[in-house]
């Protein structure tokens, strides 16, 4: 059994209040962390391995040390725009466990010595909204926020905001420009947000999962930490599990585990009768697995190897009773849906992608379409402003080169048909 | 502040070796080395590269993705390949997906054969779309504003023309709307885009989407000719490229000087050409004949000109402006002293100012130059309103705001459109900028202040004061020169409190009334001041001369691109001045009621792009202006009508072409001496930079501050007046057809607190009347930024304008019932809309 | 303006085909002595100011005020904010245009967005969406739209009825929720998000 740390006692009732999560022991790894120096925070993250769980696995200890020192304005933004298809862990540890995410905050800000964080929450999550609101709230009763934290020389602003339903927001500087009151179109990098980010101060950007995280760590010590998990995949992780298995839901597993048994043995599988057709292994940005591939462990470099990624860490089982052109259709239409339509090949590549599939789901494509698809793939990748061109490439690309003969089967079957008609 | 510069740097880019400034981006680099790197969001004049478009990929030995060249600095040792296989695959793609969506209906299209689209296409593209499935179709084109057009289809979204509305103008009115490949360039809830740089955005778009009404459908692109010269609409005298073809002019484009302009444009100077070409124009020399003007030959007008000049002898007084030139101001100035024997000459509106005055501004430690404004540590705005004043100046100030993190202060008496942007601003009374230039002074010099004066606090002033002192060093201020009616030696004072003339970067810019103000002055047009600022005896100012004309010392009036019913205050005192003149001769293109019932003679004006010459910008460059068309109709050049009568005067000036006018204004002003006008080619010399700028003589006496005049106050239901010149208030923009909807009509701006003292709402016709019991009609319009007490009207209106009212506060009464309705009204709609088709 | 044309998605569609009307005035920042702004959301909209080092940043919590206030982004509630804002219209219609919760033409009291994103699909989800708008009709009152992902593929297939999440549901459950929702009640209560138990084992408390 692997260990529980974001999800262990999570339906305890009432551990959204202050109360129950500090008598389970809540806050006191940031009393702990307000004694330490503040290299000392990020020595011990930067110890534990922890890799970021928004999407780009980034070293969240190496992120923090980006940061200029120094005395001037900045900023930590907690990502919870969580809006990946398939993804749905922030959510459930949001509403359940919101001071376990202050408190990953409030250590992660003394780290960077940062005195000014904002929690960008997704405008569709209300109700986790209202939640948080009321635990800000509680924390900056408690002295946990705000001035002179817990009498300490440290303080720091926690503000939540809302979002109003864009996808894009979830990428890390579209999320900034949001924040700042404008649409939510990504940056050109460089700069980054580390040295220039939120209202052009340096800025922190991590996931919910990442920040709730630390506490633990702080807790146990990153060396501690970092015996969770595999090669370069320490710790745990809180994988979405959805589609067509018979347990949907949050699985906290410790990276390595197989895949077979997160979509098995813990989400129960396809329904009786179904095989395994394809599956996300990191939502639905990544590039589709088979049957064949359920037996890789679940780790950032084993999915990197087998040419697709961890990603949010949201597994979307897919099993023989779809084709595969309705999930290559409805993946192609949600990145189209959610182009902010600044740079030209994600805007027109995803609008063009959508109208081939629907060509060819009307069979009125020919295989040599197939090819072309594959070519607006390849112009897609690598040459956007932000990878959500990408994101749709990919797993579009996987989709055509793994399920080929399919979609040809398809086409023919649909001219065969209106020949008969 | 630091102004930019690097060293020098060498980098490869498809194997050759190129020396670059280090930082450069790579898109502006490559062209060191006779590379072209396609672009279409890529515009330095818009700030920072937004990397939208995707089109300048290229590939950089070292960096695993293809980098966008618009947003790459070069490097040292930068190795760069833009036609390696992946880079021209990448190219290619971003080619055809912009062309999904394009229509390609170039032949129908007014950017055809001068399109970046076009060009990058064949270029860059691959020659062939797989791209089979329908494109999409909207209407097309449409009003995006009276100006301009849009057509959806062609649109690439690259962002220019919403980036030009937020990052330069600030307007804010053009933007993107929905999102993806749903976006579109709009505006709110299908308000126009009406704002005072909108044209700018026809010039930004690298594909037809954004064209001018005005222009559409006149002409392709290999049937016109191209050609420099200067705008004189108003004091920041832009430089332009005039579209011509068959001696029309079509078009107004910027010639990027970024000591003048950045390569912007305001609405006037982009669409006021239109006014060359309407018949109401002006073409033909006219003469007063049985109480009515009449067009007659060269020969008849001037002769009845000299005839009436000669009668009057040494009692002509003469006023230039409008867009007169140096060798104009020269040219007149000699006819009216050295012919006539006449000292009045004057081309300000207003009151007197000292020769030393004159010299003590003009002295180069204090000069600075518009390029200051966006690099100082504060800019204090001081009785002017650029917007108005001198539009492309607000675009420099917004800039250096924006950029470069400028400390802009205002102090002006009326709200400004920069107000957003300023760290601190302040209102003083109408006509009191000396004062509080005195006050302000007295504040920075850390003494006692009173600014009652000025109509504002004395802790209002300190708080301005600290400001400025902790910007830092480098202070320019940007004033307008009508403050110089309470005299100069409060700004001097200032200036001198801030120790300006021993900064570089720091100064004084004065904005003057007219567009060559300055020019007119330095050769020797304006009231006691020769040539080069010289010494000349005595000579009424332009109030003096209107006084003079009621009086009957003097007799006849030479109006130089000046029409006193519009341009200068006392409307009334004006028409009694002419009333009694028994010559009035007035170079005009365009006749208002005033003039048309009181000139004697017309002479048809040139109008810019008809006109040689030089100007003088307020920074002291010196700028040629070269003939894009042939004169329209009969009009000549107004140097020779001036030579011409000086030699029917008996005095032969042996000018004989532009040039030789030119010759004798650079010897005439020392200043000058020694210029040529090749020298001054497409971007003029500033002159107080030359090394014969010691010849500006120096003041007899530092000029000290006059004495404060009270500050205007308001009694009763009575409300102090102010007004303004509007930056469309001018004939050019009445006159054109497609801008003639901007032209003002009179409007009072009161505060809301007096909006519900007095019962008026915003929209109410009102009758404006002063303590003399002068009236005019306006339109109620209620300002949260007006300060209380105050009301604000236009002037530089044909007929309505502020000149009407004489006093110095105003209450507003019921109108009586409106005139007549004017049958012409409508005629001018049908108009519009026909020259707008 | 009623008649908001909408893809089956639920994006609008877009104003490519209108001009400008070349009778209105251009729209600059509102002036304060001009527009009536109720005092309630001029409180709200400055207080969401006061909470970031730059106002721009109130934009969404203020536009969201005003579609709370009023039922949707009106033009005249856009200018509402604008004034308090100090910026333009224009500035504040693009943002909200960018958004899919802003809601840009007049919308009913009730919002159902139904997700449609792949895994909810997968379990029904576009027979569901048109199951609820058949149960809806053309009652002006609800106005259902298909959504991406929101974010609860394990209640798939889900709703969000006025904000609030829903899931499981069978087909049968479109009927009555919408019933519910004409009634006044909460619709399909059992269903709620909140009251379901995380799925991983070590989730329950001890
Ligand atoms: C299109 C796109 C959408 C994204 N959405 C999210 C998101 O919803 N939540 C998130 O935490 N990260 C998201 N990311 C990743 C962020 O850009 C960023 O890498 C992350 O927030 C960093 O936090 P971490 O290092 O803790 O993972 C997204 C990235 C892209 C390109
Ligand atoms: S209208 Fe022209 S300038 Fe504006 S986004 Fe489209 S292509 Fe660019
Ligand atoms: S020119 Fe470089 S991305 Fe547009």
């Amino acid at each position: 059994m692997s260990p529980t740390i974001l999800l262990r006692d999570i339906d305890e009732p009432g551990l959204a209040t202050l109360d129950v999560y500090e008598r389970r022991g809540g806050y006191s790894s940031l009393r702990k962390a307000l004694a330490m120096v503040p290299d000392a925070i990020v020595a011990e993250i930067d110890a534990s391995g922890l890799r970021g769980r928004g999407g780009a696995g980034f070293p969240a200890g190496r992120k923090s040390a980006f940061l200029p020192k120094g005395d001037m304005d900045k900023y930590l933004v907690c990502n919870a725009d969580e809006s990946e298809p398939g993804t749905f862990k922030d959510r459930e540890l949001m509403q359940k466990c919101p001071h376990m995410l202050i408190e990953g905050i409030v250590i992660a800000a003394r780290g960077a010595g940062i005195s000014r964080a904002f929690i960008y929450i997704r405008g569709e999550y209300e109700a986790q909204a209202r939640i948080l609101d009321a635990a800000l709230a509680e924390a900056r009763g408690a002295g946990y926020i705000g001035e002179r934290i817990l009498g300490s020389d440290f303080s720091l602003d926690v503000v939540l905001h809302r979002g109003a339903g864009a996808y894009i927001c979830g990428e890390e500087t579209g999320l900034l420009d949001s924040l700042e009151g404008k649409r939510g179109n990504p940056r050109l990098k460089p700069p980054f947000p580390a040295l220039q980010g939120l209202y052009q101060g340096p800025t922190l950007i991590n996931n919910v999962e990442t920040l709730m995280t630390m506490p633990h760590i702080i807790e146990i010590g990153g060396a501690e930490y970092a015996k969770l998990g595999a090669p370069n995949s320490a710790g745990t992780k809180v994988v979405s599990v959805s589609g067509h298995v018979q347990r949907p839901g949050n699985y906290e597993v410790e990276l390595g585990t197989p895949s077979r048994e997160i979509i098995f043995d813990l989400a129960g599988g396809p329904p009786p009768g179904r095989r395994v057709k394809l599956w996300f292994p990191g939502g639905s940005s990544s590039p589709v697995l088979t049957e064949a591939d359920l037996d890789i462990p679940y780790d950032f470099d084993s999915l990197a190897k087998a040419g697709t990624m961890l990603g949010s860490g949201a597994i979307i089982v897919v099993d023989d009773s779809t084709p595969v052109l309705d999930v290559a259709l409805k993946v192609a239409k949600f990145y189209r849906h959610e182009s902010c339509g600044k740079c030209t090949p994600c805007r027109e590549g995803t609008n063009w992608t959508v109208r081939m599939l629907e060509r060819i789901e009307t069979g009125e494509a020919t295989p040599m379409d197939l090819d072309i698809m594959a070519s607006v793939q390849e112009r897609i990748i690598g040459n956007c402003l932000c990878v959500l061109g990408d994101a749709m490439a990919m797993p579009i690309s996987s989709m055509i080169s793994k399920f080929r003969e399919e979609l040809e089967a398809h086409m023919l079957s649909r001219q065969l048909a209106d020949v008969a008609a | 502040m630091p102004r930019p510069q690097s060293n020098t740097i060498t980098f490869s880019i498809d194997g050759r070796e190129v020396q670059a400034p280090e930082n450069m981006m790579l898109a502006d680099a490559a062209k060191l080395g006779d590379i072209e790197i396609p672009v279409f969001c890529y515009e330095p004049k818009l700030g920072q590269p937004v990397g939208a478009c995707r089109m300048c990929l290229v590939e950089i030995e070292g960096i695993p993705k293809l980098q966008t060249a618009c947003s790459t600095a070069v490097k040292d040792g930068m190795v760069v390949h833009t036609r390696s296989e992946r880079a021209v695959e990448a190219q290619r793609g971003v080619v055809e997906f912009l062309l999904i969506n394009h229509p390609l209906d170039c032949p129908v299209c007014d950017k055809g054969g001068e399109c970046p689209l076009q060009d990058i296409t064949f270029g860059w593209g691959a020659g062939r779309s797989r791209f089979i499935e329908p494109k999409r179709h909207f209407r097309k084109p449409l009003e995006l504003s009276p100006l301009i057009a849009i057509d959806r289809e062609r649109c690439i979204l690259c962002y220019r023309c919403v980036r030009f509305a937020q990052e330069i103008s600030e307007d804010y009115q053009l933007i993107l709307l929905e999102r993806g490949g749903h976006s579109f360039v709009g505006t709110f809830d299908g308000h126009p885009y009406v704002a005072p740089f909108s044209g700018n955005i026809i010039e930004l778009c690298p594909v037809g989407a954004l064209t001018s009404r005005p222009y559409r459908f006149r002409a392709r692109p290999w049937e016109i000719e191209g050609s420099g010269t200067v705008c004189t609409l108003c004091p920041a005298q832009c430089n332009v490229d005039l579209t011509v073809r068959d001696e029309r002019v079509l078009r107004v484009l910027a010639r990027q000087n970024d000591e003048v302009d950045d390569g912007w444009l305001c609405d006037k100077g982009r669409f006021a050409y239109q006014s060359v070409h309407v018949d109401e124009r002006v073409t033909a020399p006219l003469i007063r004949d049985g109480g009515e003007l009449r067009e007659v030959s060269w020969e008849r007008a001037l002769s009845e000109a000299a005839g009436g000049l000669r009668r009057a002898g040494s009692k002509v007084a003469a006023l230039a402006g409008g867009g007169a030139t140096n060798e104009e101001g020269l040219l007149l100035a000699r006819l009216v002293r050295d012919v006539l024997g006449s000292p009045d000459v004057d081309s300000r509106p207003t009151g007197a100012v000292a020769l030393d005055d004159w010299r003590a501004l003009a002295a180069p430690a204090l000069a600075a130059k518009v390029s200051d404004l966006e690099f100082a540590h504060a800019v204090l705005v001081l009785d002017c309103e650029p917007l108005d004043d001198a539009p492309i100046i607000e675009l420099r100030i917004r800039k250096g705001v924006r950029r470069q993190g400028v400390s802009l202060l205002l102090a002006t008496d009326r709200p400004s459109a920069l107000d957003p942007s300023a760290r601190a601003s302040l209102r003083f009374a109408p006509g009191r900028g000396a004062e509080f230039a005195g006050a302000l002074a007295a504040a920075v010099r850390g003494g006692d202040v009173d600014a009652a004066a000025a109509g504002v606090s004395a802790e209002e002033v300190a708080a301005l004061a600290s400001v400025l002192r902790d910007a830092g060093e480098e202070v320019v201020i940007l004033y307008g020169e009508r403050l110089l009616d309470g005299g100069a030696g409060a700004l001097l004072d200032l200036a001198d409190a801030l120790g300006l003339a021993s900064c570089a970067g720091a100064g004084l810019i004065g904005i003057p009334e007219f567009a060559n103000g300055r020019g007119l002055r330095e050769a020797g047009a304006a009231a006691g001041v020769g040539p080069g600022l010289g010494e000349v005896a005595g000579g009424r100012h332009t109030s003096g001369i209107g006084a003079g004309l009621r009086g009957g010392e003097l007799t006849a009036l030479y109006l130089l691109g000046v029409d006193p019913f519009v341009d200068l205050p006392d409307r009334a005192g004006w028409e009694a001045a002419l009333e009694h003149a028994t010559t009035v001769i007035a170079h005009a293109g365009f006749l208002s009621d005033g003039l048309r019932e009181h000139a004697t003679v017309v002479f048809p004006a040139e109008a810019y792009p008809e006109k040689e010459g030089t100007v003088t910008h307020p920074d002291g460059r010196i700028q040629r202006l070269r003939p894009a068309i042939a004169r329209q109709g009969e009009v000549r050049a107004t140097w020779s009508i001036l030579a011409d009568l000086c030699r029917a005067l008996g005095s032969d000036t042996a000018i004989a072409t532009g040039a030789a006018a030119s010759a004798a204004l650079f010897e005439a002003v020392p200043m000058y001496s020694g210029l040529t006008l090749e020298e001054l080619a497409g971007r003029g010399v500033r002159w107080v930079e030359r090394e014969q700028a010691t010849a500006l003589p120096r003041p007899t006496a530092v000029p000290a501050p006059a004495p404060p005049r009270p500050a205007p106050a308001s009694a009763g239901r009575s409300l102090v007046l102010g007004s303004y010149r509007s930056l469309w208030s001018a004939p050019e923009v009445a006159a054109s057809p497609a801008l003639a909807f901007l032209h003002p009509p009179q409007r009072v701006e009161i505060s809301p607190h007096d909006a519900r003292a007095l019962d008026r709402g915003e929209g109410e016709e009102v009758l404006a009347v002063d303590e003399s019991g002068a009236a005019v009609r306006a339109v109620v319009a209620v300002r949260d930024a007006v300060p209380a007490g105050r009301a604000i009207l236009l002037a530089g209106l044909a007929n309505d304008g502020a000149n009407v009212l004489t006093g110095g506060s105003v209450e507003l009464r019921d109108p009586p019932p409106p005139p007549e309705p004017e049958p012409a009204a409508e005629a001018v709609g049908e108009e519009i809309e026909e020259a707008l088709v | 303006m009623s008649g908001v044309r909408r893809y089956k998605h639920g994006s609008r569609v877009p104003g490519w085909d209108s001009a400008a009307d070349l009778d209105k005035a251009p729209a600059t920042i509102p002036d304060p002595a001009l527009v009536e702004v109720p005092v309630e959301l001029r409180e709200q909209i400055e207080a969401a100011m006061a909470r970031y080092p730059e106002r721009h940043s109130a934009a969404l919590p203020a536009l969201r005020a005003a579609q709370d206030r009023y039922g949707w982004c009106s033009p005249e509630a856009i200018e509402q904010v604008a004034c308090v804002m100090r910026v333009t219209p224009a500035y504040l219609a693009s943002v909200a245009s960018f958004y899919d919760m802003f809601e840009l033409a007049p919308a009913g009291r009730h919002s159902v967005y139904v997700c449609t994103n792949i895994t909810c699909s997968l379990r029904g989800a576009d027979e569901l969406f048109a199951a609820i708008e058949d149960a809806v009709g053309d009652d002006p009152e609800i106005g259902v739209r298909g959504f991406e992902c929101l974010g609860a593929c394990d209640i798939a297939p889900m709703v969000s009825v006025d904000q609030v999440y829903y899931g499981p549901l069978e087909l049968a459950d479109a009927a009555r929720l919408v019933e519910d929702l004409r009634a006044g009640r909460e619709p399909i209560p059992e269903l709620a998000l909140a009251l379901r138990p995380s799925a991983d084992p070590g989730a329950a408390s001890a």
